[in-house]
């Protein structure tokens, strides 16, 4: 049987070509694995790695999973570990499902660096660009100017089972409730900002509901377009405003119409930009210190206990920067 | 079947093999000549330790194909098996459970994985409906349910031991892929050493037939969804282990890639026709494509396209070999 007697010598071959292993690189090699590849928030994020990666001199680029699957990010962390990497970042899937892989990282001597996860283990260090409270009262605050501090108004949420967003509202309503009395919550908050339509309905019944409605905060990103279609279509552009985190790419001709006043959110490359400068710094030994001045970060109040460094770094979308929010694909 | 056809069947089986292989070694050369740190101690090891619950799945995939069927829902039956042992471990006390408490979680876990194989066998023996439509139905369930009763959240926080189960090595080889490896044998001597495994191909060839040869098509049809149950059990309970936490969804990604698994493994779409060996080599190449692109840190964008041009390349080859083999006979 020839076939059998080559398949043979050629597997038992295969497997016997195993070199030793290679040295390992002192210098900083940072492999990002994001949640989704492909998506225009990991592209920025990409970009913003190539970068900073491009300014400090140093090794770094980013891997995408074909599908949001926490085992895929897994086995693209099991192959940087593979490679010998110096510093893996992640922005987890499932923060859960990585602990094993990113210990065995760390025990390897690798630096593990992750954003938009506060309660992960093993890690060097986790990353904000902006805290729920903050992120949450700055819109409260716009909203307040934009109302002249009297008013009524509503809040959607993406859905009532989503923490982050509902603490932003948390804290959003908080701190309308101590700084400007004069601002009126008129229900509790609805969960319909993950969907066009349901916000757009919502928001119809409501003005029908609230003749002095004046203001909708809408945390999610179909929230401000729904509640800014409604507002168009009652003619009221100006007389209610409408806040919250949008897509600038998606809400830049209501923005640019004067229906939707604006929001914030952070930028994706900047907290790619933020990776490797944090990579590079625990990778060459000079650790993160309270009150350091990190580009990208600001003056750091790390939390040394839950090794959280929360900045707020936020982007202003409205009118002036719109534009170029949409041409980063965002 | 004639005496000839038979030959040819088997040297195109063996021309599987040999066309596998060969691919195999000419990605792991290049790749090797790609990036220094691909044939290392360190990238192996690593590949070991991701193949297997891919691979899991795929042998969960293999045998429902082979009788002409598919089965859509390994993952998630996986995943419910896994939420099976997580919770048995967790009323035990969580991280201070004991090894009784995870063979009985274990047990309890083999019982929805094979009960729900169990079920699609019986809906697709009797009802005679479409195996892709029952066992689509039986993903939607299983995700439902586990949804409901998890809430979609993680269950974590198991004893050590499991831990080690997962993470650790038996003389240098890491546990899953013992594990992988004996399952894979296992299935081939089902395959061909059984009735079952000989109903199972004959079921896949021609289910008519097949009644009318005195097998008990519906007995066959259920044992053997029943047996990619319990496989998908197995799966669950290495993920579990190896994510140290059980979530809906985990893995559920792997479902069209084990459907490419034993397609690239030269199992016949249509049923009938396939062996584990090839399976579990294309398998590996699978592993090595993406631990490969991985290393040398290709584009990410670049690299589905690599996917693809492999996986071509792999068909072109294939057919290469089926002609030149037929031309020396």
């Amino acid at each position: 049987m020839n076939f059998r007697k080559l398949t043979i010598t050629l597997t038992s071959l295969a497997v016997g070509i195993v070199s030793s292993a290679g040295a390992m690189a002192a210098d900083t090699e940072l492999g990002v694995v994001v949640k989704i590849g492909g998506i225009p928030w990991f592209n920025a994020m990409e970009a913003g790695i190539a970068e900073r990666a491009k300014e400090l001199g140093v090794k770094a680029f980013m891997i995408g999973p074909t599908s949001a699957d926490p085992a895929l990010q897994v086995r693209a962390i099991e192959d940087l570990i593979a490679r010998g990497v110096t510093a893996i970042g992640v922005v987890p899937n499932d923060a859960e499902a990585l602990e094993p892989v990113l210990a065995k990282a760390r025990s390897k001597g690798i630096k593990v660096i992750t954003h938009e996860s506060p309660d992960q283990k093993n890690i060097d260090w986790n990353f904000e660009l902006a805290s729920a409270k903050g992120f949450g009262e700055a819109h409260a605050k716009l909203l307040a100017e934009k109302c002249g501090g009297i008013g009524e108004y509503a809040v959607f949420v993406g859905s009532l089972t989503v923490p982050l967003h509902n603490a932003w509202a948390d804290a959003a309503i908080a701190y309308l409730e101590k700084n400007y009395p004069g601002m009126k919550l008129v229900s509790e908050r609805y969960g319909v900002a993950e969907n066009v339509d349901d916000s757009r309905k919502t928001a119809l019944d409501l003005m029908s509901a609230h003749p002095n409605l004046n203001g909708f905060l809408g945390f999610g990103s179909q929230g401000p377009i729904g509640a800014g279609r409604a507002i168009q279509e009652r003619r009221k552009a100006g007389k209610i405003h409408v806040l919250g985190p949008l897509s600038p790419g998606q809400g830049m001709r209501l923005i640019k119409a004067g229906v939707i006043s604006g929001g914030f959110m952070w930028n994706p490359k900047e907290a790619g930009r933020v990776f490797v400068t944090l990579a590079d710094m625990v990778v060459q030994g000079k650790d993160v210190t309270a009150g350091m001045d990190i580009p990208g970060l600001g003056v750091v109040n790390p939390d040394f206990r839950t090794r959280n460094i929360i900045a707020n770094q936020m982007v202003t979308i409205n009118e002036d920067t719109v534009d170029e929010l949409a041409a980063m694909g965002l | 079947m004639t005496k000839t056809n038979r030959k040819k069947i088997k040297r195109y089986m063996e021309g599987e093999v040999a066309g596998l292989s060969i691919f195999l070694i000419v990605i792991v050369i290049a790749f090797s000549l790609a990036s220094p740190k691909f044939l290392t101690g360190a990238n192996l090891s690593s590949m070991a330790i991701q193949l297997p619950e891919l691979g899991l799945l795929t042998l969960a995939m293999l045998i429902p194909i082979l009788s002409g069927g598919l089965n859509l829902s390994i993952t998630y039956t996986a995943n419910m098996s896994g939420l099976a042992l997580a919770w048995t471990l967790q009323a035990f006390g969580g991280p201070e459970a004991g090894v009784e408490a995870f063979i009985l979680g274990c047990v309890l876990a083999f019982s929805v994985g094979a009960l729900s194989g169990f079920v699609i066998g019986f809906v697709v023996a009797y009802t005679k409906a479409h195996p892709i439509l029952v066992s689509l139905s039986m993903m939607i369930l299983m995700r439902g349910i586990g949804e409901f009763m998890s809430h979609g959240k993680d269950i974590t926080g198991f004893p050590q031991f499991v831990q080690n189960i997962g993470q650790g090595e038996i003389g240098g080889i890491p546990i899953p892929l013992l594990v992988f490896i004996a399952c894979a044998i296992v299935w081939h001597i089902i395959l061909s050493r059984t009735r079952q495994g000989f109903g199972t191909y004959m079921l896949g060839s021609n289910i008519m037939a097949t009644a009318y040869s005195g097998i008990s098509t519906k007995r066959n049809l259920i044992i053997l969804y029943t047996l990619s149950g319990l496989m998908c059990s197995v799966a669950g309970i290495i993920m579990l282990s190896r994510f140290n936490s059980v979530r809906v969804g985990h893995g559920e990604s792997f479902l069209l890639i084990t459907v490419l698994a034993c397609f690239l493994g030269a199992v016949n779409p249509f049923g009938g026709f396939g062996r584990v060996v090839p399976v579990v080599l294309a398998l590996i190449i699978l592993q090595v494509l993406t631990s490969g692109l991985n290393i040398l840190g290709s584009n990410q964008h670049l690299s589905t396209a690599l996917w693809g041009i492999f996986l071509i390349a792999v068909m072109v080859l294939r057919w290469a070999w089926w002609r030149f083999s037929i031309k020396i006979k």
